[in-house]
């Protein structure tokens, strides 16, 4: 074996050689050079990698690839969307393949940039783009969006490739356009698809017999939870389904430091700001106001649905949008009501915005027609408002464009809500309301490393039995920024 | 028998395993070493531009590496996982299949049950042990809760005191004993398997022999069976100790991606927890990092290989 | 006359110590089946939880406090698995995969493992003692050589990129070597003074004493085509090549990324219950097998 040992490590030393031999640029150089911007066929440096070709789409055949995350259901409405937008470019063939959950996607696609067989379009979250634009991989959007060529599609009417100042009003009424910019170079990288937010669910039969208004701040919870408490010892007023949520979310809506995708410092969170609001949620559990998945052993819409009174049960949660299905008693057993969540103040209200989006990626051998195609298939996903409203529907995320609320089909799901069975509608309408209120958190590689500690962090400092709750806080705050340093400092 | 002019003969038979490692376990061995000594290795940077990187040549991974601050935490959970599970199991398995293949009736049926963990999802394995060993709603003091677990349950029917288990606020030790008991179960079925089918190899002859003789049972079975198996206990436990110093998956089937119950993230870590977060984390260095970690591993589990290998050596009877 | 004597002899023994023995033995006998019983029962847990699981309602499978029998069974779960996961066609692909990868794979299995047992050449423990090392590297780190290895020979999208490349498992190699092992070297010399040839001595012989380690080999390789999942997504993406886990693991899933349990257990079910009659088929065979051949040698 030693010997093994000995011919490996030679072998390893001559290959390594051989590596550097072969010239390209170092490490560092690679880091400071941001994507090289490109020119355009008559020269002129273009905003970001892409610059669209004079022709736009040629109208040739085209085989592009997508890939996505999408169950069954889904899957049916994204071809029943292929369908209709084959209609218009019937030399477009969309492949789309569906590559397992989302811890598998972001690792499958990376390994396939390695080797060059990328898909044309991935669904995505923030935290995964910006690894793809760690290897070069994105086209950045914004001459795409920005483009006037016209295109002609089967049945003889064109279209303006780029997005019309219409569409981009639209897709900003409903509040997600902007996400595709929180990667801190000032580039578009993604299209919203399909978005979800949190939402306040509450037990509305027990607060109308009971006289309690739904809280809109924090404060008013406090002041929910104190009367809830008292009127039912038993219970455990709030529970807020992800701790990671949470702690971001209030980072936003204090206006406090969490993380920054641009700069030397990624990880900001570590500041005493946040440490009082971590304070006074750790008094919120320490008094049994409030709980969290982590710290109550399983989903927190269990504890909202738990009909046994002698057991723990809450009265509100707060959780996705997407889970409302999970929120709705037994039997129709209370009304449950919908709301935003509270904030720290009406003058900067904020909630998260989570949900994938759509970005293309080009390698080495992917076409500039490939690209452009891809764009048309994006472009139509988002904007395309029957195909919104039917993905809408099925699934339970919120469409991406304001003008969804008027679509006569969608307007009949819309009216349908209610807090018994069609609770996914009520919270669809209710995520609808607050468009203005969506922010996303900087992207950056590592981004979902801060999320994951600081989730822990709040869990830990919320929970721990300690005579000393500062340093226990302090600790936490610096073990937590130390991990992410290590791992993506 | 020795016959030097068959030496081709050998090398023939092997061939096709020898042709098929070089491309897909020694070249991807190669490349591993190779990243592991260039600084930083980031896998894919550039491809997509048909950009190339040269890395300096270095052993700045390995300082990276042993610098991360639980790594003496992490090397402390692989090595107590693995040397506590590959004895259990082992001898848990032995006595399984000694006495599978000692019965008459029921044999098959139980045979067939002990096949059952083969065809079983590796979700409800997860799942059950969260149904045992998961407190639900624990509060006041920790006193109250909505469900102890299975496991606790038993407890307390005996009049013990319920243990946190694997929640939050649980203590080391406690995530430990779940863990090793997770895994010696997840290991016992295919040990069975192995040891039951080194049992049936084993010429009935003996037996008949032994019981001609009258030999009692226990030292038919340390004079005969153990010995006459011991090249498959010694495929067990070498392999054991191999796979038990790669334990991961196990340990994200009880607590997830946060190796760990959710307030000490990263508790029960071991190397190849390591080497997937550095994976997953996708950043500046991320696959140079993981190649130097699993180096080190190999060194490991060389080691105690060759330890193992010696040992067998001396004892196993062929 | 030695038959005569012998008989005298244990019918006294047996007087003396016949009730002390026989109640020594049925204690054993009872203490072993216990011993079986209970670790079977444990062993079991996490399947009957599987079945179980499989036809919950929804509603009931996410419920805080598990119910250990469901309050009301759910068939509906089986027919949705038949209706939306198009589990024909990813049995089809697996059982292909499976088969053709088990075949290919014991044939090199036998010939190394033989080649290691049996015969003596130069180099061999450095040999063997290399093919032990290569286990001991993480295998997650080959995914990307070996990645770029299947695209430059052009095997995206083919069943060769599925099954070539683990074709070769030094687990099962070093696991028959040791049964091989187990067989007396004696009846391989006296082979040879035969004349016997080396294959045909394997055939007949070591083969059949082998036999249980094979069906075990061929299981486990089976149950590897059941249970890969990160490999064959990436080398393939056309539905028509699609193996069991990757089509399951995402076929029920929920919109908002949750798996639909009870659905999914019911798909595993259905699709592990081939399997499983595969094992009891071979289980019928090996013990035929074992009977055959444990009179010789």
């Amino acid at each position: 074996m030693k010997r093994i040992l000995a011919l490996l490590l030679a072998a390893v030393m001559m290959l390594s050689l051989a590596a550097c031999g072969g010239g390209g640029v170092s490490l560092e150089e690679y880091q400071n050079q941001t994507q090289p911007n490109a020119t355009d066929h008559s020269g002129k440096e273009v905003k970001g990698n892409f610059p669209v070709p004079e022709v736009g789409y040629d109208g040739s055949a085209v085989t592009i690839t997508f890939a996505h995350t999408m169950g069954a259901k889904l899957q049916a409405v994204l071809e029943r969307g292929i369908e209709e937008f084959n209609k218009l470019y019937p030399n477009i063939t969309i492949e789309h393949s569906s590559y397992g959950g989302w811890s598998d996607i972001a690792g499958l696609i990376n390994t396939e940039i390695i080797g060059g067989n990328q898909p044309n379009i991935a669904y995505c979250y923030p935290d995964h783009v910006a690894q793809y634009n760690m290897a070069w991989a994105t086209v950045t959007l914004d001459e795409l969006i920005a483009s006037e060529i016209q295109v002609t599609r089967d049945d003889g009417t064109t279209e303006v490739l780029g997005l019309t100042a219409e569409q981009i009003a639209d897709l900003q009424g409903g509040g997600f356009y902007e996400e595709g910019m929180v990667y801190g170079d000032g580039l578009m990288y993604t299209m919203p698809m399909s978005k979800s937010t949190e939402v306040l669910y509450y037990n509305k039969t027990y607060f109308e017999n009971n006289g309690i208004s739904v809280p809109t701040t924090w404060e008013e919870m406090e002041a929910v939870c104190k009367q809830l408490k008292e009127l039912d010892p038993n219970c455990t007023p709030l529970g807020y389904d992800s701790e990671d949520n949470m702690f971001i979310t209030m980072c936003e809506q204090y206006g406090y430091d969490y993380t920054s995708a641009t700069g030397d410092e990624h990880f900001l969170f570590n500041n005493d700001n946040n440490k009082q609001f971590v304070k006074k949620f750790r008094e919120w559990y320490q008094a049994g106001y409030i709980t969290t998945e982590a710290l109550y052993g399983a989903y927190t819409s269990g504890l909202f649905t738990e009909l046994d009174a002698s057991i723990n049960h809450s009265y509100m949660c707060i959780g996705s949008s997407g889970g409302a299905s999970y929120q709705i008693p037994a039997n129709g057993a209370f009304e449950v009501g919908v709301a935003p969540i509270p904030q720290v103040s009406t003058d900067n209200q904020k909630v998260i915005s989570q949900g994938p989006s759509l970005c293309l990626l080009k390698g080495k051998d992917t076409t500039d027609q490939q690209v452009v195609a891809s764009w048309l298939f994006m472009k139509f996903l988002a904007t395309n408002l029957d195909f919104q409203t039917d993905f809408s529907a099925t699934s339970g995320y919120m469409p991406v464009l304001a003008s969804a609320q008027d679509h006569e089909g969608y307007k009949a799901f819309l009216d349908m809500a209610d807090g018994y069975s069609n609770l996914m509608a009520l919270v669809i309408k209710v995520g609808l309301e607050q468009t203005d209120r969506y922010f996303t958190s900087p992207a950056f590689v590592g981004s979902s490393i801060a999320r994951e500690q600081v989730g822990a962090m709040l869990a830990k400092c919320m929970s721990e039995t300690t005579s000393d709750v500062d340093t226990l806080i302090n600790n936490a705050f610096e073990s937590a920024y130390k991990e992410c340093k290590y791992h993506a400092g | 028998m020795v016959e030097s002019k068959h030496q081709w003969k050998a090398w023939l038979y092997l061939s096709p395993a020898i042709i098929l490692l070089l491309v897909f376990t020694v070249w991807p061995i190669i490349n591993t070493v190779a990243m592991a000594f260039q600084n930083n290795y980031t896998a894919g940077l550039g491809t997509a531009k048909g950009v190339k990187i040269a890395y300096e040549i270095g052993v700045e991974n390995f300082v990276n590496v042993l610098q991360y601050e639980n790594f003496g935490q992490i090397l402390k959970n692989t090595m107590l996982l693995c040397v506590a599970t590959v004895p259990i199991s082992t001898v848990l398995a032995l006595l399984i299949a000694v006495a599978l293949n000692s019965i008459r009736p029921l044999q098959k049926f139980l045979q067939t049950i002990f096949f059952l963990p083969y065809v079983t999802n590796s979700i409800a394995i997860g799942m059950v042990f969260a149904a045992m060993f998961n407190i639900i709603g624990l509060r006041e003091g920790n006193t109250v809760a909505d469900t102890w677990g299975i496991i606790n349950n038993a407890i307390m029917l005996f009049g013990g005191k319920p243990i946190n288990w694997i929640n939050q606020g649980s203590t080391y030790w406690a995530n430990m004993v779940v863990m090793i008991v997770y895994i010696v179960w997840n290991a016992l079925p295919f040990k069975i398997l192995v040891l039951l089918g080194g049992l049936q190899s084993i010429n009935k002859q003996y037996y008949e022999a032994a019981r001609v003789d009258g030999t009692s049972r226990r030292r038919i079975l340390t004079r005969i069976t153990v010995p006459l198996l011991s090249p498959m206990i010694a495929y067990v436990v070498i392999t054991g100790f191999i796979g038990g110093f790669k334990e991961y998956s196990s340990i994200v089937g009880i607590f997830g991606d946060t190796m760990g119950p959710k307030s000490e993230p990263g508790r029960l870590n071991t190397m190849v927890g390591f080497i997937y977060d550095s994976l997953n984390a996708g950043t500046i260095g991320a696959q140079g990092k993981a190649s130097a970690a699993a180096l080190l591993l190999f060194g490991i589990i060389l080691v105690v290989t060759m330890i193992n290998l010696q040992v067998s050596k001396k004892r196993v009877h062929y | 006359m030695e038959n005569k004597n012998m008989k005298t002899l244990t019918a006294k023994d047996l007087q003396q110590v016949s009730t002390a023995s026989r109640v020594m033995g049925i204690l054993v006998k009872i203490g072993t089946y216990a011993f079986l019983i209970a670790m079977a029962l444990i062993v079991l847990f996490p399947f009957y939880w599987m079945i179980i699981s499989s036809l919950k309602s929804t509603a009931e499978y996410r419920r805080n406090i598990p119910t250990f029998w469901p309050e009301q069974f759910v068939f509906a779960n089986y027919a949705q698995a038949f209706e939306e996961g198009n589990l024909w066609q990813l049995f089809k692909n697996t059982a292909f995969v499976g088969v053709v990868s088990t075949i290919l794979s014991l044939v090199i299995t036998i010939l190394s493992a033989f080649a290691f047992a049996r015969l003596e050449f130069k180099g061999k423990d450095l040999m063997f003692g290399a093919l032990l090392a290569t286990m001991m590297i993480p295998g997650e780190l080959f995914t990307i050589t070996n990645y770029l290895t299947v695209t430059n020979l052009k095997w995206i999208d083919t069943f060769a990129a599925l099954i070539v490349p683990f074709l070769v498992s030094v687990f099962y190699i070093y696991l028959l070597k040791q049964n091989f092992m187990q067989i007396p070297n004696e009846l391989y010399l006296a082979a040879k003074v035969d004349g016997t040839s080396d294959l045909k001595y394997l055939w007949k012989v070591m083969i059949p004493l082998a036999l249980p380690t094979l069906i075990s080999i061929t299981i486990l390789k089976m149950m590897g085509a059941w249970n890969s999942y990160i490999w064959p997504k990436l080398v393939t993406k056309k539905e028509s090549m699609m193996l069991v886990t990757n089509g399951l693991r995402n076929a029920f899933t929920s919109v908002d990324g949750q798996a639909n349990i009870p659905v999914q257990m019911a798909a595993v079910a259905i699709v592990s219950a081939p399997l499983f009659m595969v094992f009891l088929f071979l289980r019928k065979y090996i013990m035929a097998g074992v009977s055959r051949s444990g009179i010789k040698g």
